[in-house]
């Protein structure tokens, strides 16, 4: 098994492009150390409709109280204003620069980790196996390995993505390697579980990092989501 | 009258059916959008029922009130789905429970 440079195509070159954007990383740098009362204030500014930051403010009492502690009202503030340039963008544009974003969280935390060993849109190659079209978000290239897809909301999972990652293991198991594959979903742990409750062939094979665990990837490999008697996933 | 928790989960509860209507012409994901409006008035219903008599503080009932007016803003079907997700999140971080 061996990494490899995604192809640079049309789309490759375009998107190279959203994830170069200042704001990409200043948005990831802001939730990679965010707490998921934080997260879920970006995540709603970015799905919002309003651009009057008082909205917000208001939505989220007790990240902008009177009174909070001084450090932690002054990153709300730039993830709120940093979240609404987001949100002012077109809806298309908005949807790429989101997914961007997720996926340079991603690689920040996992640097954390793995350091140098961290790579972005990189396909994998097997011996004897024909090779992937679709990169890998964020890889970690090491001698455990792990690769991650990144996704915006839970929405985003999909019969093909859970397909491409469970096969990767598989083949990297046919080698005699430990490939840890997991989904990033900057969405509530309990919305991923209603997505894959009607998906097969996640449980036991795919890792789950959702919007409340984010952090954890700079700790630790993903562990597969469990098998349960009775359930789908 | 102040609010109780109930009150406020209740409307959310309600709120999340109306968002439901918004994302229907995305066939491919209706069921989806069922099984989210099941999950997430299920959580919010429990804790409704725990904290039924919880009197709210006047920031989180305008919290809720603001959260419930920004996801009815929605017109797009698909950031509807989004908001099916997104809605519960933030009022359930206004009442300090977790997802």
């Amino acid at each position: 098994m061996r990494f490899q440079d995604a192809a640079l195509d049309a789309r490759a070159i375009v998107y190279a492009g959203i994830q170069a954007d200042p704001l990409v990383a200043e948005a990831a740098a802001l939730l990679a150390d965010a707490n998921p009362a934080q997260r879920v204030l970006a995540r709603a500014v970015m799905n919002g409709e309003s651009t009057d930051p008082d909205a917000w403010r208001i939505m989220f009492p007790t990240l902008f109280a009177d009174g909070a502690d001084p450090s932690a009202r002054e990153r709300c503030e730039a993830i709120l204003q940093a979240a609404l340039r987001v949100a002012e963008r077109g809806e298309a544009v908005r949807s790429q620069v989101r997914g961007a974003i997720v996926e340079s969280v991603t690689e920040r935390l996992l640097a954390r980790r793995a350091g140098r060993a961290v790579k972005r849109e990189r396909r994998i190659l097997f011996d004897g196996v024909r090779s992937e079209i679709h990169p890998y978000d964020v890889t970690v290239e090491s001698a455990t390995p792990e690769v991650y897809d990144c996704k915006w909301g839970a929405r985003g999972i999909t019969a093909e993505v859970l397909l491409q990652l469970a096969t990767a293991r598989a083949n990297a198991a046919a080698e005699g390697l430990d490939l840890a594959v997991a989904l990033v979903v900057f969405d509530a742990h309990r919305s991923c579980l209603v997505r894959l409750a009607r998906q097969r062939g996640a449980a036991g094979v795919t890792g789950l990092v959702a919007l409340e665990s984010l952090r954890g990837l700079a700790r630790a490999r993903p562990v597969a989501i469990p098998r349960v008697a009775g359930a789908t996933p | 009258m102040p609010s109780t928790v109930d009150t406020l989960t209740t409307r959310t509860v309600a709120t999340l059916d109306a968002i439901a209507l918004v994302a229907a012409p995305v066939d491919d994901e209706w069921q989806y959008v069922t099984d989210l409006v099941t999950a997430w008035g299920a959580r919010l219903t429990a804790v409704g029922t725990e904290r039924r008599a919880d009197v709210v503080a006047a920031p989180i009932e305008a919290a809720v009130d603001r959260a419930i007016e920004e996801a009815l803003l929605v017109s797009d079907p698909h950031r509807a789905i989004d908001w099916l997700s997104t809605l519960p999140q933030v009022v359930l971080v206004a009442l300090g429970e977790r997802s």
